[in-house]
């Protein structure tokens, strides 16, 4: 099949639904408010930028072929045929959208251009465009169980080294309960909250050790790892197929909770599209968060702080997923404030808050990473610098890379972390916050 | 009769009324039969329901929210639009008069006359401004114009047709005489249509049928898409 075939096949799709694509097509009005509110188009005001212009590029092609309008008046129908040399720019177009969904809050008519935007990487993908360095997490994801291509041994080895970082830090055995079957919660974090920012699996660990749940929960060794970049190239196929390993294993350790760690889009796929999808029909267990979690623990009183730990100034990064697709925005919060001296908000957050500029897996592209610097970081950028911090928490691998690379690209001197790192700096486990924190800056 | 009074007066009422009703209904079932699996609820959300619904077609709060000039311009040109359509409700048939004064309140012709005058002519005004605001913003501001094309600046010089003819009725020379066009409606509702003579009238008329004949075709059923859309979004 030829390219023009794919595109125009998948697109006159579109016209059997989903609904929410079809109407996509047909009901924009071009007023141009979802570039008044976008990340990318205010980095750089470009026409290539524009959201409506990018989903214009499916658009117009629909039109040509789906409605009365394009097929009897053509151009002036808002029609325009599938064009070789337009294609290819569609790889760059498609993945300079970080499907943060910003636009959606503030269209008039609740148009979201990522689901546009995803439908243009799902044809990408059917004709193996995928950019290479996504599509390498992605095969690494199916062949390892997880994007870092860790082992079982690297994966026991990071937790053996937690463990005695926070024998270090408190002078007391804190566990963290490997591939234990019928435990009742199976955290299943970042890959990279193991095996390299530790500090939220120690902040994790240490909760359950004060509420004296040591015994009730356990990780995996064949599965640590939520993060899902079937999500961000558009292949149902392989989403499902990277999910599918990690439900198994939840049902396999028997578990009543699977708690998700501080990965936005690994939590939107398992609670909002995986479970109410019945991709693999009822589920044992529910699909929690953890800062919900430890937030409701906080909320009851359970857990004690020692803020004086956490001294700097320090504000909430919302990652795009958790917050306008999942409503967490509160529990970091609720977790940040307990423990830090001075929090202080982002203008504007929660919800609204602007995106990092690496959503949508833009962050895992190397090849792009000036355009990230330059164009779709530079509204994260000021926010963070108007509010003076010294650490952003971000509970998103994701925007914790893009926002780490944005501080040191524009020479900010901020740290950049997670929620639950903070909370592992301040929290008491039996009346002492940790002793020592050398190892990060 | 002449040709162009046989053509305004008496077949394209009837072409637009059926392509009018034919078109939105089956732009709507077309709508409501395409299954959607799976939400995309944006949060935080209030839900959807009827008062949630009427308020987004009555205020535009997410357009509030996120670009206050447009809303202004977008506010004023819809509110002007449902003042002047109501308008015309007393224009082809003698409903407000009738309406007024089964209220007790009665006013004399010249009083319904001065009334109309009033809320006519600020209608008038409003939605010439509030159009021109937009075609200027469509010109004007580059995130607009770089993704303008042919249908939306057809809708727009579509609309300022009907708006200048109707305005030019309104606050021309010789005004409207009520009765040619309460009989014109009666007859055609009767199917023996008899056609008004002023060409005035039937350039007004003719920019309105065009205009209705393209609105379910266009983008303009963003009046009524509004309820499928936001209900995608905001449903909780």
């Amino acid at each position: 099949m030829s390219h023009r075939e794919t595109v125009v096949n998948s697109i006159n799709g579109i016209k059997k639904g989903p609904k929410v694509l079809k109407l996509y097509m047909e009901m924009c009005v071009k007023c141009g408010t979802c570039a008044s509110v976008c990340p990318v188009y205010n980095g750089k005001q470009e026409p290539k930028y524009n959201p409506a212009n990018r989903s214009d590029l499916i658009r117009n092609i629909y039109k040509k072929h789906n409605t009365m309008a394009g097929k009897l008046l053509g151009g002036l129908g808002g029609a325009k045929d599938f064009d070789a040399t337009a294609f290819e720019q569609w790889q760059e177009r498609f993945y300079s959208c970080t499907a943060c969904r910003r636009c959606a809050q503030f269209c008039p008519f609740g148009i979201d251009n990522s689901v546009i935007t995803r439908k243009g990487r799902t044809i990408l993908d059917a004709l193996g465009m995928t950019p290479a360095s996504l599509q390498k997490v992605v095969n690494v994801s199916l062949e390892k169980r997880n994007t870092d291509g860790a082992s079982a041994d690297a994966f026991k080895a990071a937790v053996a080294f937690i463990e005695e970082e926070m024998r270090d830090e408190h002078g007391t055995d804190i566990k963290i309960p490997v591939d234990v079957v019928g435990a009742e919660y199976f955290y299943v974090p970042p890959s990279g909250d193991v095996l390299v920012n530790i500090e939220a699996t120690m902040g994790i660990a240490k909760v359950f050790h004060v509420l004296d749940m040591a015994n009730k929960w356990t990780m995996s060794s064949q599965c640590f790892d939520g993060a899902n970049y079937g999500l961000f190239t558009g292949n149902d196929a392989q989403m499902k197929a990277i999910n599918g390993p990690v439900v198994e294993e939840a049902k396999r350790l028997g578990v009543k909770y699977l708690l998700m760690g501080e990965c936005g889009h690994a939590f939107r796929v398992m609670q909002r599209m995986m479970q109410p999808g019945k991709w693999w029909g009822e589920l044992p267990f529910q699909v929690i968060n953890c800062m919900e979690w430890t937030a409701d623990h906080i909320n009851t009183g359970k857990l004690q702080f020692d803020k004086s730990k956490n001294p700097q100034p320090v504000t909430c990064h919302d990652p795009c997923n958790f917050a306008k697709s999942c409503n967490i925005i509160e529990a970091p919060r609720v977790i940040l404030r307990a423990c830090c001296s001075d929090f202080r908000e982002m203008t504007p957050h929660g919800a609204e808050n602007w995106c990092c500029g690496g959503g949508g897996g833009l962050s895992a592209m190397n090849n792009i990473k000036e355009f990230r610097m330059t164009v779709s970081g530079i509204k994260k950028r000021d926010q963070i610098h108007a509010t003076g911090a010294a650490y952003v928490a971000a509970a998103c691998s994701n925007c914790k890379r893009q926002i780490n690379q944005l501080v040191e690209h524009h020479k900010m001197g901020v740290s950049v972390g997670g929620v639950h790192d903070l909370l592992s700096r301040a929290i008491l486990v039996d009346g002492n916050a940790a002793r020592r924190v050398d190892y990060y800056q | 009769m002449s040709g162009i009074e046989l053509l305004v007066g008496s077949v394209l009422p009837y072409v637009a009324a059926v392509a009018f009703v034919g078109g939105i209904a089956y732009r709507f079932s077309t709508w409501s039969r395409t299954p959607q699996p799976g939400k995309l609820t944006l949060y935080p959300t209030e839900g959807w329901d009827l008062s949630s619904a009427a308020k987004e077609a009555m205020f535009f709060p997410n357009l509030f929210k996120g670009d206050k000039v447009l809303w202004l311009i977008a506010w004023t040109f819809h509110a002007a639009l449902a003042l002047a359509l109501l308008g015309h409700l007393r224009v082809v048939t003698g409903f407000f008069d009738a309406a007024f004064r089964s209220v007790g309140l009665s006013l004399s012709h010249a009083g319904f006359a001065m009334l109309s005058k009033i809320a006519g002519g600020a209608a008038g005004t409003a939605l010439v401004v509030a159009a021109i605001a937009l075609l200027l913003r469509r010109l004007f501001l580059p995130r607009v114009r770089e993704i303008s094309s042919g249908p939306d600046f057809f809708a727009l010089l579509l609309l300022v047709a009907v708006i200048a003819s109707g305005d030019a009725l309104r606050f021309g020379s010789s005004p409207v005489d009520l009765a040619e066009t309460r009989i014109w409606a009666r007859s055609l509702v009767m199917l023996s249509p008899r056609a008004p003579t002023n060409p005035a009238i039937l350039l007004h008329a003719l920019f309105a049928e065009l205009l209705i004949c393209y609105l379910p075709l266009s983008k303009l059923m963003h009046f009524g898409g509004l309820f499928y859309t936001m209900p995608l979004v905001r449903r909780s």
